[in-house]
């Protein structure tokens, strides 16, 4: 009966069902590992959530860990998501992760690539996917057996260094890593389906999953213009870097989603709420990595929901920073928008008074930066915004 | 494996192990004597001896440990001209640091090294302790705090001093763990800072 469950569920997630929309296998109820492989490999995990446990990169904040795991377990379903244990690490990349034994990573770059609620719930379910089907023991078992050939090949090789060995070596290395590579993606393949299966069963638009790949696609190329390079790099993206080719997933995604998807809810005012108190702080980390293309990407990708106070600062950071003359100016009006928004928002009139005085008009400036002191006596930097103010006798 | 082919791979293996070697040592900043730093005019007198770490790290930036870099580490940034950056880029092109502009203000220095770290050394957490106005180089400038959090989460605090002579920025750092390291080698640096001229 078990085998022919599990065949079942196999059978739904091959490409042969992809006409109709996906369904979910029967859940098999708390694991435990079984055979040395599996238990050595849940002990290495299990020491590695402790290490994490105690990591002073984790976001420790109830609101939000409490808001993560009601998206999962709604997506999910609720006997699904008492085997996961949720950890938010403070990271400005575009990652999710999950351990064999219940781990699960997400990465703060993550919220500023996801706009609402369903979309965070396809990148949380997909993770989910890799869990429940145990592909992290498959990768384990492929990667020792394949570093166990590289290894006697290397050693075989060191007898007889000779240029043509050398040579065979690497490409026999080469050819153990692509497939391992390969193999991956197949698992990627059937964590997607399983991800869309959650989000079919949920009260969630699961249309969203493909939205969030094309999202990450277009900063890619945004960062990449930017840079003046020819062509973005898709490798470099973190999540990207072991999935199926963006843009055939983008078309499966699609295919797979339950008809009535598109009437569905997708969240984006819980979603907007939950983040709000830490979207200053996950855009600063953002704004800072001097990827100016892939930032302002984000932004406005967040403002496409409407421009906040916060969206507008960090904007005027991104240009302010990057210094440019017609960034000075772009800046400036950015500032503005968030000081008409938000008159008690001491950073923006701080930003706006140093834009202004880069571009030449220190008497605005000065009332700006005023306004600064004022709304924040204590500033950290309080002493050196008195040295910009002229005549100023508090000095 | 003939006795020929034995000899080949000894020799080969003498061979990387002459390469393996350190090329240049690092070099001994002795107490009381004053030196140049980071290929510049930049001159410093240490109250203490310090170790100056030969790897470079950047074109105009220079090194300085007691118990090795990781523990504690004392960074000179001198003469950095308009459009360069405070450390060597990885890659040009595809990961850009930020660069030091002609029409910065000192009390965006502290940014610009934030903005280094994060972007050169991925650090994810950088908070401004205190920024205010000081004499560097016997110039205007700015002293400035922080507290840095590593990617392996490991917290460490620094301190700077930052003035910009004609047109060119000068900035020397002192960045040691929080727990223990800072505060043992925190007066030490600030002595060695206070005693830099041009």
């Amino acid at each position: 009966m078990r085998t022919l469950v599990v065949g079942m569920g196999l059978l739904l997630a091959s490409p042969a069902a992809a006409q109709q929309s996906a369904l979910l296998p029967p859940y098999q109820g708390a694991y435990q590992p079984h055979g040395v492989d599996e238990i050595g490999l849940w002990r290495e995990y299990d020491e590695d959530e402790r290490t994490l446990g105690a990591s002073s990169l984790v976001v420790r904040d109830e609101p939000l860990s409490t808001y993560l795991r009601r998206v999962l377990c709604d997506t999910v379903g609720e006997d699904r998501c008492a085997s996961v244990r949720i950890y938010i690490v403070r990271a400005p990349i575009f990652n999710a992760s999950m351990a064999p034994n219940g781990t699960m990573r997400v990465f703060t770059g993550l919220f500023l690539r996801v706009r609402n609620e369903a979309e965070l719930a396809t990148i949380l379910a997909h993770e989910f996917g890799h869990f429940e089907r145990r592909h992290g023991l498959d990768k384990f078992r492929a990667r020792r057996s394949a570093s166990d050939a590289a290894a006697w090949m290397a050693l075989l090789t060191s007898l007889g260094p000779t240029y043509q060995t050398m040579q065979s070596y690497q490409n026999f290395q080469l050819a153990v890593y692509g497939g391992l590579f390969r193999y991956g993606r197949d698992q990627e393949r059937e964590a997607d389906r399983l991800g869309i299966a959650y989000l079919n069963q949920s009260h969630l638009q699961p249309r969203s999953a493909s939205a969030v790949w094309q999202h990450v696609m277009e900063e890619a190329e945004a960062s990449a213009r930017a840079k003046g390079l020819k062509k973005p790099n898709f490798r470099t993206i973190a999540f990207a870097d072991s999935h199926p080719p963006d843009a055939e997933r983008a078309a499966y995604l699609a295919d797979l989603a339950a008809p009535d998807g598109p009437d569905r809810e997708d969240g984006t005012e819980r979603y907007r709420t939950a983040l709000a108190p830490f979207l200053p702080q996950f855009l600063d980390d953002q704004i800072k990595l001097n990827d100016f293309g892939a930032s302002d990407y984000l932004i406005q990708n967040l403002a496409t929901a409407g421009w906040t106070a916060t969206l507008w600062l960090k904007r005027g950071d991104l240009y302010r920073t990057r210094g440019n003359p017609r960034d000075l100016s772009a800046a400036a009006d950015f500032y503005a928008s968030a000081v008409k928004l938000d008159p008690t928002l001491a950073e923006a009139h701080r930003g706006l008074g140093l834009a202004l005085m880069k571009t030449g008009r220190p008497s605005e400036a000065a009332a700006s930066l005023q306004t600064y002191l004022s709304l924040r006596p204590d500033a950290v930097d309080a002493g050196m915004i008195k040295m910009l103010i002229p005549g100023d006798t508090t000095k | 494996m003939t006795k020929r082919t034995a000899l080949r791979a000894a020799i080969a293996l003498a061979a990387v192990a002459t390469l393996a070697a350190p090329a240049d040592a690092h070099k001994l900043a002795e107490k009381g004597k004053a030196v140049t730093v980071a290929a510049s005019n930049l001159s410093v007198t240490p109250t203490r001896d310090w170790n100056r770490l030969s790897r470079k790290v950047g074109k105009h930036a220079e090194n300085w440990t007691v118990d090795g870099e990781q523990l504690d580490e004392v960074t000179f940034h001198a003469a950095i001209e308009p459009g360069e950056p405070l450390m060597r880029e990885r890659s040009k092109k595809k990961e850009p640091l930020p660069k030091f502009r002609n029409d910065m203000l000192l009390a965006e220095v502290p940014e610009l090294l934030e903005r280094t770290y994060r972007a050169g050394k991925d650090a994810r957490d950088f908070q401004l302790s205190e920024s205010a106005p000081g004499k560097f180089l016997g110039r205007d400038g700015v002293t400035f705090s922080y507290q840095v959090t590593d990617n392996d989460g490991l917290i460490r605090k620094g301190e700077a001093r930052a003035a910009i002579v004609d047109g060119k920025l000068y900035l020397v750092t002192f960045d040691a763990p929080r727990l223990h390291y800072f505060d043992l080698l925190a007066e030490d640096a600030r002595a060695l800072m206070a005693s830099a001229t041009l």
